[in-house]
């Protein structure tokens, strides 16, 4: 077989549900439910009914066992055509843009001509289980051939056991939640209070102006009736921010809020990427190219900041794409929180980080507030986990394809001490 | 028809309306696909073919039947109501007949029968559904089922009053078909109607292929549904039946829900005698002038639906000027049916009476607490006007002056966006004064609403002598849209519905400073077959609102009945929405010194002169050409005025009854 050369990869564009808050808006809908409306918005948007997609591939991070299959079961609740296969995967809070990155790696190679990324996640419908100790004892059950054996099964048994588990956001090997592990970041990098808040106003304000001004228009598809995030305050100020109480820390030097922290989000997103040919023959322009990706990880265990991944993900792409920030037009960072945003911008600017832990000669250098998540991001839509990474491929797409053009740098964060990047160029 | 063919042979399929093929573990599936039809009705081709189809199953039997449907937006809509046109009672009866000897066949096949539903299954098509074993539905949307046959004055024919009864007992059953209403997926589980509901990400094929092979059967009615079907307690509930029933029908306008609760308490414990109650019943209900009248009054419905299909115009963003009763009530039907909003007004303070209320309206028509609070999130204050720009319809609906008009207009102009429509809500100024002020004078349309918004299914869309007829047609998608009929009508004082009712609530005043009672009045116009009498419909409109009307439109000397107005009007006696006008209002409803039942001759000949002017003007606005032609107007009157649908419509009524 003769050797392929790399083709670059388009982004053709992508559309999701509005974001809401968990136990709200979306409080009877499933995983399925949302990722099959997202996948049916991006049919509809660019006229692929009965088409056959390459490959689908997407998520959930909260989900139940009997969504083994989820995106491939999607897929068949869209007109879309019924042959499209689908893997479901899951990279925590980078899933979806993992997907994307996938599959982009098969366009590349002339594996597959186009490919659907999708995320969908929902704490509303959260699955809540029995404890280990008792679905053992279940599961014997159906074993157990004899009364006596099936008797000696539950010998111990305590009634404690049968309190459900709902599924939990903390780390399983530092018992510490998302929330704890970022405030102990912005302890150790100086992270202060106004700072985030600061940060998170401009998001708000920010997405407030982009959805007046029509850009999310073609973003979003109608999902029970809603048409907007509804985290999302028009009227979002710096003295309202201040009123909030600290969640994560009791103590006074507490940082982190409900209003500079994402809340947990219900919401599910989608983005169709495919070769330069793919998108010629079905009269679809690109946004933008697929140019860059890396995904790096921490050891936050033995003590590193859990959420800056990214840091690593990103500094590793530029050496290896010889890109520096000023290469850039825009940034999307997504904001897990404020003060994570804060982290990893401080690092980059650090000499001690750049040099020791990024092994760099200088500093990456400051990132320009002004091309920074220009539309606002998670802190103010809201932040579906598996859903935030093919939001911010689609929104920073639409972002490269207006006449201004340029170049954009994304960063994610994820549980397990994770962290993705890629860069879009537009078209 | 080989049973071991394979599913991949090429069957040659015999039939227009159906396609029956047997798969290779023996069941046969038989789907209904009506040629050149959009939707499937039961048409007399149809019945025919499934009659050799049933014959033809009945004698290489399969190990089960499964019935399904080859179109997406649905089962079966119901009988084919084109094919009653004008059918004498002897052969009505004759169809009936053989359609139940039809669906006998389906009842007694020896196999397990099953029916798959997706979309709506209504009249005819439930009662298909009803003869199978068993049947199931998929849980979207667009599953609706029920009979609805009272609502064109026969009730159900094909053995649905028997079957329905059967399967989930007498007062579930004869409240379904009295009614004529139709549940989704879940309710029609809940009540029986089906057995089985298959969620929307669910296969619905494979469910009813499951259903078969493990025989599955209807559970039938409980005990209650049983016990309610007995000759013990049948005469009870027939009487409450009645009652209910003439709450909302006159049974001397609508007989057919009466005919049914008779056939029903008679004949239930005879099912023989049911199914000949039907054919005899309905035969002769068919050749009714109610039957006639409704019917023509759904063809009409079904002619004004197609005007707003007729462009692809599509509707997301709806601004509305003037957050006043009309203004807000627009924007709270718009955004109850799915899009999204802003309501701008002068200040916040004159939007919030409006949102307050189309939260009320949210809860009527969604009910849902979830989907009432995703509708409250679709309509939003915009005191700057900023939706303008993105929005794909802009309505004005401020107070009437000439001069705020059209400055507004001129502001709106230039930030709408390309291919926007632009409305005005006005019925007391010309189109083309206010189009003046406009680049494109060409754009702008009358979309005139009336109130309450909610409830009025009409919507009057005006165009003006410049008119781009786009815009007419994108203005009447716009209304389809928001689940409205829209009746293009002429620029000219008081369109169609206002210019017949005025002449018509003057005439009720001048009957009663001639000395007629109110509630004579209001007897003689609803013994007529009116929704409401003149002098309630008064003042429910306001009777402020009628002497501006009235100073617009009426004519002839009609001083004495302006003066009586002017006085109720300047002592702040408004009509319902004072509390008091014409007549006192207690709870929303009027409070009348005397109670008139029946429709004598004297009161029918006072309908007739108040109806006369009404009737007059209907022909006017035909010869001034308000409307295209005799059938839109009759249409428009009925569905703007409630203009007694069993008559068809004033036209219709002049000529059947000259």
């Amino acid at each position: 077989m003769a050797r392929k050369t790399l083709r670059p990869v388009a982004v053709i564009g992508g559309v999701r549900t509005p974001f809401c808050r968990s136990n709200s808006a979306y409080s009877e809908l499933t995983n399925l439910d949302m990722m099959s409306t997202a996948i049916q918005g991006l049919s509809d948007k660019y006229s692929l009914k009965g088409e056959v997609i390459d490959e689908v591939s997407g998520g959930a991070v909260i989900t139940h066992s009997k969504d083994w299959n989820l995106t491939r079961e999607a897929i068949q609740s869209t007109d879309l055509s019924p042959l499209s296969p689908a893997i479901t995967m899951q990279q925590a809070c980078g899933t979806s843009l993992q997907a994307v990155l996938s599959s982009a790696g098969k366009i590349a190679t002339g594996q597959i001509e186009c490919a659907i990324a999708a995320g969908s996640d929902t704490t509303s419908d959260a699955p809540i289980v029995f404890g280990r100790k008792f679905a053992q004892r279940l599961v014997g059950l159906g074993r157990a051939r004899d009364i006596k054996s099936k008797f000696k099964l539950f010998q111990g048994f305590s009634p404690k056991e049968l309190i459900p588990q709902p599924p939990s956001v903390a780390e399983p090997r530092t018992l510490l939640s998302m929330g704890q592990h970022c405030e102990r970041m912005a302890q150790e990098w100086g992270i202060d209070r106004a700072a985030q808040d600061e940060l998170a106003v401009t998001s708000h304000n920010k997405a407030s102006a982009a959805y007046s001004a029509g850009f999310f228009d073609d973003l979003l598809v109608p999902c029970a009736g809603i048409v907007r995030d509804n985290n999302l305050r028009d009227d979002a100020s710096i003295e309202k921010m201040a009123t909030l109480r600290t969640v994560f820390d009791k103590t006074d030097r507490a940082t982190l809020t409900a209003g500079n922290s994402t809340p947990l989000t219900d919401g599910a997103s989608s983005v169709l990427i495919a070769s330069e040919a793919w998108a010629k023959k079905h009269g679809l322009p690109v946004l933008a190219w697929l140019t860059e990706s890396r995904t790096a990880a921490v050891d936050y265990v033995a003590g590193e900041g859990l959420l800056m991944a990214p840091a690593v993900a990103v500094s590793d792409m530029l050496k290896s794409a010889k890109l520096g920030f000023d290469d850039f037009t825009h940034f999307e960072i997504h904001e897990a929180f404020a003060a994570q945003v804060l982290c990893t911008l401080k690092a980059w600017e650090s000499e001690e980080y750049c040099r020791q832990r990024l092994q760099r000669k200088d500093v990456l250098g400051s990132i320009d507030r002004n091309k920074l998540n220009i539309n606002g991001s998670s802190l103010a839509v809201g932040h579906p986990f598996a859903a935030t990474g093919a939001r911010i491929v689609a929104t920073l797409a639409k972002i490269l394809s207006g006449t201004t053009g340029g170049r954009g740098l994304i960063s994610v964060c994820t549980a397990g001490g994770m962290g993705l990047s890629a860069v879009l160029e537009s078209a | 028809m080989a049973k071991t063919s394979s599913s991949n042979a090429i069957e040659k399929n015999p039939y227009k309306h159906w396609r029956l093929h047997t798969d290779s573990h023996g069941l046969a599936w038989l789907t209904i696909d009506r040629a050149n039809e959009s939707a499937n009705t039961l048409g007399r081709d149809v019945m025919q073919e499934l009659d050799a189809i049933l014959d033809d199953v009945s004698s290489d039997l399969p190990k089960g039947l499964i019935i399904n449907s080859g179109k997406k937006n649905g089962f079966i809509a119901g009988a084919d109501i084109r094919e009653f046109g004008d059918a004498n009672q002897a052969d009505t009866a004759e169809i009936i007949r053989s359609g139940h000897a039809i669906f006998d066949k389906l009842e007694n096949l020896a196999c397990p029968t099953v029916v798959a539903i997706s979309g709506f299954c209504l009249g005819g098509g439930l009662e298909l559904a009803l003869a199978c074993d068993y049947r199931i539905a998929l849980d979207i949307p667009s599953t609706k089922i029920g009979l609805p046959e009272v609502k064109i004055g026969i009730y159900p024919g094909l053995g649905g009053s028997v079957r329905l009864t059967e399967r989930v007992g007498g007062l579930k059953g004869m409240e379904l078909m009295l009614t004529g209403r139709a549940l989704n997926a879940r309710a029609a589980r809940a009540a029986g109607v089906i057995d089985e509901v298959v969620g929307a990400h669910g296969g619905l094929d494979w469910h009813a292929r499951r259903a078969v092979a493990q025989k599955r059967k209807s559970k039938g009615p409980g005990i209650v549904g049983k016990l309610s079907n007995t000759a013990l307690v049948r005469p009870l509930l027939a009487r409450v039946f009645r009652k209910q029933t003439a709450a909302k029908a006159n049974p001397d306008h609508y007989p057919s829900p009466f005919a049914l609760i008779d056939a029903w308490e008679q004949h239930r414990g005879d099912r023989a005698r049911m199914f000949q109650a039907e054919i005899e019943e309905v035969s002769r209900l068919m050749v009714s002038e109610t039957a006639v009248g409704l019917r023509r009054v759904f063809n009409l419905m079904e002619r004004l639906k197609g005007l707003g299909k007729a462009d692809a115009f599509e509707v997301k963003r709806v601004h509305v000027i003037g957050a006043g009763v009309m203004g807000g009530d627009i924007a709270a039907v718009c955004a109850a049916r799915g899009m999204q909003v802003t309501l701008q007004d002068r200040e916040m303070q004159y939007i919030d009476p409006a949102l307050q209320r189309a939260r009320k309206t949210f809860k009527k028509i969604l009910k849902k607490p979830l989907a009432v609070d995703a509708a409250m999130t679709r309509l939003n204050a915009d005191v700057e006007g900023v939706g303008v720009g993105r929005a794909d319809v802009v309505i004005e609906a401020i107070f009437e002056d000439v001069d705020a008009k059209q400055a507004l207009f001129e502001s709106l102009e230039p930030r709408m966006k390309e291919g926007a429509v632009l409305a005005t809500n006005t019925s007391a100024i010309p189109l083309e004064t206010l189009s003046g002020v406009l680049n494109r004078p060409e754009r702008l349309i009358g979309l005139h609403f009336f109130n309450p918004v909610a409830q009025m299914p009409l919507v009057e869309v005006v165009r003006s002598e410049q008119a781009d007829e786009r815009e007419i047609s994108k203005g009447c998608s716009f209304c389809a849209q928001i689940g409205k009929f829209p009746l293009p009508v002429k620029s000219s004082p008081g369109f169609l519905v206002n210019r017949v009712l005025a002449p018509y609530m003057m005439k009720a005043l001048s009957l009663h400073l001639e000395g007629r009672s109110k509630p004579t009045l209001d007897a003689a116009a609803t013994g007529f077959g009116m929704p409401m009498g003149p002098v309630e419909l008064a003042d429910t409109v306001g009777l402020d609102v009628c002497l501006k009307v009235a100073d617009t439109l009426s004519g002839s000397d009609i001083a004495k009945e302006r003066e009586m107005l002017e006085k109720l009007v300047a002592s702040g006696k408004l009509g319902k929405k004072t509390g008091s006008g014409l007549y006192q209002w207690e709870k929303g409803k009027p409070v009348r010194e005397q109670k008139i039942t029946g429709f004598d001759v004297h009161l029918q000949s006072v309908a007739e002169r108040l109806l006369q002017p009404f009737l007059d003007e209907c022909e006017a606005c035909l010869r001034d050409e308000i409307v295209e032609d005799a059938d839109l107007l009759d249409a428009g009157i009925i569905f703007g005025t409630g203009f007694a649908p069993f008559h068809g419509g004033p036209i219709n009524y002049l000529s059947k009854s000259s």
